[in-house]
């Protein structure tokens, strides 16, 4: 394809991203620095109060584990719809899409609803027997990770399913004919193939969680605040700029989180290319 | 294309994971026939009270109509955008498709609050607050990211020989890209424009900046949780799943008709 | 390659089907969403209208309105001709200069409205406590919680509570149950000494409370699921728990008396009409009576407890016995304060 053609795709893209992101994010991290004049104490208040750098730490340490979970969770489950005949894959298709549909507010009010103190698991407990005084699970960190995995697993399920669709099922099959097992040829073949979409997958849900807020907010006590949260409430406190300095420490930290996620997983995706698993 | 059958332990784990994604869906609807003014579980009595609510509420009514109306063109925008440009970072010399990528997708990492504020200015500026069409252009900006990662990652796997070989015997560009590209693309594209919908769909906070008169669902959600907590929610989340299962079901016929006629 | 050339194109055409904007003899009201729009939306906007044949529109700006308020004035096009301003919002509209000083010859010429009515930027909409609320059934035997000391007693009242995550009124709390005089609060609180006492004082109960809340609905469906026994709240919704068969109850004892405020933006484009607006949203006992029926919530509407039964009046925060044992919110306190006793609050949250 031409040089200028593929110019060409890019500009509806440009024009968009620059109206609608570039433009807006600009004035923002203007304001990060300026306040009104050149200063740089929103960057050293963040540094130097360790209650910030916690939330930091806790941001990445969250959006990690979701992310891991949801592709250990999630991969076998793809691959699960990948085995069934055609038909079959769209009515199962259906049921990760359900629940994806659903607005992220109701997903978590769900969880409420589920792990309160007087909710279906703690009525389920009392009745069994098996505890007399109501579990705290609510406003705690296991609930926003059991939330935070629900809400974002079909996105990876999706995406791994998405990968593993377009893989040749000819060269399993090939491999089989050559003599390899049914696990040789899922280790050497397959899951070499499906590596690119699973390593998407799986850093889309890193960026989602990054970002997230309605979840830690509804579920977490105040030791699960994310930088998001922090961002949303020092926005409310009109807190412009400090807002605008935390939103720059997420958006550096994300982006060097995902760098080094893409460098790991084409590390990994070389190793396993090499030798299996 | 059965290559192994899947064994029964995986067969129980597949319908646990759904279990766990899908249970909350199922909880949020005996919730919706609860006729009590607070959220409650299980519910004490029941009736269609919040069902009636939302229908005959035109605040609730105008809300979902709004919000549909800016998904669809949101997702049109997104779709089309992000599927141009993920075609355009994979024929790209393969050392610029890094960079072309990052450069493309680090929308997603920006806070939507951040986005919602500096498009409020933007739009402040233009005269353009309250407007849906602004919303969906909004919208698309956050959701394209999301249709370029998607395709992007269905094109790789597209031999672009098969493209190559319908110029050579003489079809134009839209054309070639139609026959051979499109075809195998579609089940990429329809996941993008899927999960573009619902990005629109759900958001809450770009909209609710940019939004004065009219609200979107999302916000009318959000205005009744914070501050009249009441079962409509659930009532209209019920209905959701209906009509997405219903819809989604159309949209899978389509899609395979579109296959069937495309195919050479 | 023309499909491209087809989504620009669309996009063009959409762009200027943009519908233009009828600016003309519309009043432009930014409030509350909920049971508050509800009633505004039957109630007080037909009254206007009517009176001045003006239209009406009414925004739902929820929880962002002062930084709306903030962006328009910089953007330098305000959108909004009349705001409701709550009361922690009424400070920082003062000191950020957000608001527009109030007409009162323009407003009420012949003084009609009571002087506790009147502040310099804004009217006195509603008045509303925050009070605690107790459900009496999580109560041991024979016990009631009777004061904020009783709410720290986690002892002999046991169980999960919640407060406001917010500084303004829940230090106040954290005071009263350490022994300080409604009287002598703002003076205490205004000392380093004060406030540190405060905030030891918080931080007895700080593991006690697994959530804070952040809306008055919240803060009653916390009570209402039994999430926590024990919580602060506003006054207004506790009549629905209580109907929705929660043995729920407030004590007013210790309670914070807030007055919230319809204002007027700087720029605001109508700015005399908005006066009109003010003048039926705070001026009609015959108006209000309805409001109040929906929401307890009573302004000072000349006239306006003459129309009240007496079972009604006593849910009122305004109702002299509730007034007496609560102590009045002070504004001006936090319009001064708010900024460092804000970031200490927070940072102590995260702690």
């Amino acid at each position: 394809m031409k040089f200028r053609q593929i110019l060409w795709l890019f500009l509806p893209a440009t024009l968009l991203l620059v109206a609608f992101i570039a433009a807006p994010s600009f004035d923002l991290f203007r304001a990060s620095v300026f306040d009104p004049d050149f200063t740089t104490e929103h960057f050293e208040r963040l540094i130097n109060r360790s209650v910030y750098l916690d939330v930091m730490w806790r941001t990445i340490r969250v959006s990690l584990t979701v992310a891991v979970l949801c592709t250990l969770i999630g991969y076998p489950v793809a691959f699960f719809i990948n085995l069934q005949p055609r038909r079959r894959q769209t009515l199962l298709l259906f049921l990760i899409l359900i629940p994806m549909w659903m607005s992220i507010l109701i997903r978590t009010y769900a969880w409420i609803v589920i792990l309160g103190r007087d909710g279906l698991v703690n009525q389920m407990l009392a009745m069994l027997g098996l505890a007399t005084e109501p579990m705290q699970m609510l406003y705690t960190s296991g609930a926003v990770l059991a939330a935070m995995v629900q809400i974002l697993l079909p996105i990876q399920i999706l995406t791994c399913y998405a990968a593993m669709t377009e893989i040749d099922f000819d060269l399993i099959r090939a491999a089989r004919v050559l003599g390899a097992r049914p696990r040789q040829a899922l280790a050497r073949v397959f899951l070499p193939l499906s590596l690119d979409g699973t390593l998407t997958g799986l850093v889309i849900v890193f960026m989602l969680s990054m970002g997230f807020f309605i979840t830690p907010a509804l579920l977490g006590g105040r030791q699960d605040t994310m930088i998001a949260n922090l961002i949303e409430f020092q926005v409310q406190r009109l807190n412009w700029s400090f807002a605008a300095a935390l939103g720059v420490v997420l958006l550096v930290l994300t982006v060097g989180m995902i760098v080094a996620l893409r460098g790991a997983g084409k590390l990994l995706a070389r190793r396993v290319l090499k030798g299996g698993l | 294309m059965h290559i192994m059958k899947p064994s029964l332990l995986l067969t129980g784990y597949f319908w646990l994971i759904v279990a766990y994604m899908i249970f909350p869906a199922l909880i949020v609807i005996p919730v919706s026939f609860s006729s009590s003014e607070f959220l409650r579980f299980p519910p004490e009595d029941f009736g269609l009270r919040w069902y009636g609510v939302y229908f005959t509420d035109p605040v609730w009514i105008a809300a979902t109509v709004t919000s549909f109306r800016v998904a669809v063109l949101s997702t049109v925008i997104a779709t089309t955008v992000g599927t141009m440009t993920g075609l355009a970072i994979i024929r790209s010399p393969t050392h610029a498709q890094a960079p072309l990528t990052y450069a493309t997708t680090i929308p997603i990492v920006i806070p939507h609050i951040f986005i919602a504020l500096g498009v409020f200015i933007l739009a402040l500026r233009l005269d353009l607050t309250d407007n849906e069409v602004a919303l969906a252009f909004a919208h698309a900006a956050v959701a394209m990211p999301f249709v370029v990662l998607i395709t992007s990652a269905a094109i790789r796997q597209i031999d672009p020989t098969i493209e190559r070989a319908a110029r050579v015997l003489g079809a134009g560009p839209f054309r070639a890209f139609r026959v051979a590209t499109l075809p195998p693309l579609l089940p990429a594209m329809v996941a993008a424009a899927i999960f573009a919908f619902f990005v629109s769909f759900d958001e809450l906070i770009i909209a609710q900046f940019l939004m004065k008169g009219s609200e979107t669902l999302p916000m009318r959600i959000w205005a009744d949780l914070r501050l009249d907590i009441s079962p409509v929610v659930a009532a209209v989340s019920g209905l959701l799943i209906v009509v997405t299962t219903v819809a989604l079901a159309c949209a899978e016929i389509l899609r395979r008709r579109a296959i069937s006629t495309l195919a050479p | 390659m023309t499909y491209y050339r087809m989504a620009l194109g669309a996009a063009t055409v959409l762009a200027l089907a943009i519908p233009a904007k009828a600016q003309d003899k519309t009043l432009t009201i930014a409030g509350s969403g909920g049971v508050v729009k509800e009633i505004t939306e039957k109630v007080f906007l037909p009254a206007y209208e009517e009176a001045t044949g003006w239209k009406t529109n009414f925004v739902a700006a929820e929880s962002n309105i002062m930084l709306e308020v903030r962006t328009m004035l910089a953007s330098g096009k305000m959108l909004y001709d009349a705001m409701e301003v709550s009361a922690s919002n009424y400070p920082i509209g003062v000191k950020d200069g957000l608001l527009a000083k109030i007409d009162y010859d323009l407003l009420d010429p012949n003084g009609e409205l009571p002087e506790k009515a009147k502040k310099e930027f804004g009217v006195v909409a509603a008045a509303y406590s925050t009070v605690l609320v107790q459900r009496l059934d999580k109560n041991p035997e024979g016990r009631k919680i009777e004061s904020w000391a009783d709410f720290w007693d986690v002892e002999t009242f046991p169980g999960p509570r919640s407060l406001n995550r917010q500084p303004q009124y829940t230090l106040e709390f954290a005071l009263l149950a350490d022994g300080v005089a409604t009287d002598d609060l703002y003076d205490v609180l205004g000392t380093e000494e004060g406030l540190d006492r405060a905030f030891a004082k918080l931080d007895e109960i700080k593991d006690h409370i697994p959530v804070w809340w952040t809306s008055g609905a919240q803060s009653v469906q916390l009570l209402s699921d039994g999430e926590v026994f024990y919580s602060s709240t506003y006054n207004g919704r506790v009549t629905k728990l209580q109907e929705s068969g929660i043995p729920a109850e407030i004590v007013w004892n210790g309670g914070a008396l807030h007055t919230s405020y319809v204002g007027i933006p700087k720029t605001a484009p109508n700015y005399e009409a908005a006066h009109d607006w003010i003048r039926i949203r705070t001026m009609r006992p015959d108006l209000e009576i309805e409001y109040v029926k929906q929401l307890p919530y009573p302004n000072f509407a000349p006239g306006l407890f003459d129309q009240m039964s007496e079972d009604m009046a006593r849910n009122m925060p305004t109702y002299p016995e509730n007034a007496e044992v609560q102590f009045v919110a002070n504004d001006e306190f936090w319009a001064a304060n708010i900024d460092h006793i804000r970031e200490r609050f927070d940072e102590w949250l995260l702690e």
